[in-house]
């Protein structure tokens, strides 16, 4: 046997008693694992992502970067005693809106998505949250989310925004 | 532990060794008289910054800064989701805005106020029907004629209108409804344009009285579906510069009895277009004697016009040439979400950040001059006389 071949078997001696069979086939599975869940981990594709900050989720209410607050300049109502669609309580929504057309990434359609702001109380605070994608300004009311949509209530004081699905959008 | 016998034995023996130390001890301080500070004389470099209090908003305000001392002069209150802008003489601060009877809930109250800019009090104010626009802020929610004998504030109930006032009598004069175009652009006398979905600008002529005299329609000079106009109009010599999202800039002529449009021109390459955008809830500034455009840029999507520049470009009015790219991460600065620039011989750039810093800049070569870096919550309009 040459010094080579002696090498090889120490170093393969040394490997087997340091580790079982069940360990390798366990490493060998967290890897193939890993192998299959990474396609579905989220992609950071947000334009305000910062390094170091938590992964963008698309489907967590909430995240900013959940789909349907494309085109929404607020406070989340999901982070403020609310849902995506329920205004926190004490509180009351608006009867006018902006709209906006955002993606949804888990059908792949298209949906008209209605932003709605809670009203009532003073500034929710907790998740401010801007995307703005196919905003436009006030000139074009139905698509601005710099108006304060409560104006019209009884009480016209902001606390946060819901968004709620209004439809499919049309093509 | 020692006796208090003995610690008074030590300082009589120090009183004795060292007679002057005890005799040398500095005097009490006297007594002090509560005063109110004065603001000194008005300078060419003093701000207003406009602090949108995002996280509180029914606690909004206005600070007075100064440009070359660095410090905080005083401060405007303004409540509730509120616009301002200076008289054009810059001794009146005026504020739109929005009260309710018990502090966050209750009875809307929309006024006007004015403030003494000398002051910094109150003077007094105009109650208005409640459908003053409560919108972000720019610089035609709220405006003076030519005058000042006219004031002009922007409605959005959301059907869109205007309310002419009478600042020296503190009255409301009337409502002048502007078919859905919305603002108030001041010219002339008593002329005010409005921006329309259409791309066109609703010019209507007033007589002293606040009364309508005519109105008409612009050529549209913008589509608002390909590529819209930020509403932040920046003064020019002869009218205001509007932006657009994709970075063209449409100059308007508001010196004659209707607006004239200029050919637009664009901040970016055909290469840089779509990629490079300005963005920011300030977007430009202009020197008019130096003829150099700063507008905030950064690298970004459809949907991202609210976001700040990363860096400052620097335009020629005359050439539309750009002269410089000052990066502003480098000095530690965060976006530029507002700008403005002192109009003097010697003058003065300030830009606020995403973060609530703001930076005195030398708009001749970009040099950084000082960084406050906490001046209150949102910054995202700033005034010069």
């Amino acid at each position: 046997m040459g010094p080579l071949d002696r090498l090889f078997e120490e170093s393969s001696r040394q490997l087997a008693r340091r580790t079982s069979r069940r360990s390798v086939l366990a490493t060998l599975g967290r890897l193939l694992t890993g192998a299959a869940l990474l396609p579905l981990l989220p992609i950071d594709r947000g334009s305000r992502a910062h390094a170091g900050e938590p992964a963008p989720k698309a489907d967590n209410p909430e995240s900013c970067e959940y789909w349907k607050y494309c085109a929404i300049d607020g406070y989340l109502c999901s982070c403020c005693g609310g849902t995506s669609t329920a205004c926190p309580p004490g509180t009351a929504p608006s009867p006018i809106s902006w709209v906006g057309t955002c993606h949804n990434p888990a059908d792949g359609r298209d949906y008209m998505v209605s932003y709605n702001d809670c009203c009532g109380k003073t500034t929710c605070g907790t998740c401010d949250c801007t995307r703005s994608e196919g905003e436009r300004p006030m000139y074009r009311p139905s698509r601005n989310n710099d108006l304060n949509w409560c104006m019209a209530n009884a009480d016209a004081n902001y606390h946060c925004t819901v968004s709620v699905i209004l439809g499919v959008a049309e093509k | 532990m020692v006796s208090s016998a003995r610690w008074l034995a030590v300082w009589r023996l120090a009183a004795v060794l060292l007679p002057g130390t005890l005799a040398a001890a500095p005097p009490p301080l006297p007594a002090e008289h509560i005063s109110v500070q004065q603001l000194p004389p008005s300078s060419h470099h003093w701000v207003y910054v406009f602090d949108d209090a995002f996280a509180n908003e029914i606690d909004m305000r206005v600070h007075l800064y100064d440009g070359d001392h660095y410090r905080r002069l005083g401060q405007i209150d303004a409540g509730y989701y509120s616009s301002f802008n200076l008289s054009p003489d810059g001794a009146t601060t005026v504020v739109a805005t929005t009260y309710f009877a018990r502090g966050s809930r209750g009875t809307r109250t929309d006024v006007v106020e004015f403030t003494d800019n000398h002051t910094l009090a109150v003077t007094g104010e105009i109650v208005l029907p409640p459908k003053r626009a409560q919108t972000l802020p720019t610089p035609f929610n709220l405006a003076y004629s030519g005058d000042a004998r006219l004031l002009y504030v922007s409605y959005v109930t959301p059907a869109a209108s205007f309310g002419v006032l009478d600042p020296v009598k503190k009255t409301v004069l009337g409502e002048i409804d502007t078919a859905g175009c919305v603002l108030v652009i001041p010219s002339g006398t008593y002329r005010v344009s409005s921006i329309c979905e259409s791309g066109r600008l609703l010019t209507v002529s007033l007589d002293a009285a606040g009364k309508e005299l005519g109105r008409a329609m612009s050529e549209p000079f913008f589509d608002a579906d390909r590529d819209p106009v930020f509403v932040q109009g920046i003064p020019t010599a002869r009218g205001y510069a509007f932006l657009s999202f994709l970075g063209q800039v449409h100059e308007i002529d508001f010196t004659g009895e209707q607006p004239r449009i200029g050919a637009p021109w664009s901040l970016v390459t055909a290469a840089e277009r779509g990629v490079w955008r300005p963005g920011a809830q300030q977007v430009g500034a202009i020197h008019i004697g130096l003829g150099r455009l700063y507008v905030p840029m950064h690298r970004g999507g459809e949907g991202t016009h609210k976001d700040g520049g990363t860096e400052i470009w620097v335009y020629d009015t005359a050439t539309h040439r750009r002269v410089a790219r000052w990066p502003m991460a480098t000095h530690g600065l965060t976006r530029i979400i507002a700008v403005q620039v002192s109009q003097d011989d010697a003058p003065v750039l300030f830009a606020a950040t995403d973060s609530a810093q703001l930076a005195v800049i030398d708009p001749r070569d970009g040099h950084i001059r000082h960084i406050e870096k906490h001046f209150g919550q949102t910054p995202w309009q700033m005034l010069i006389p």
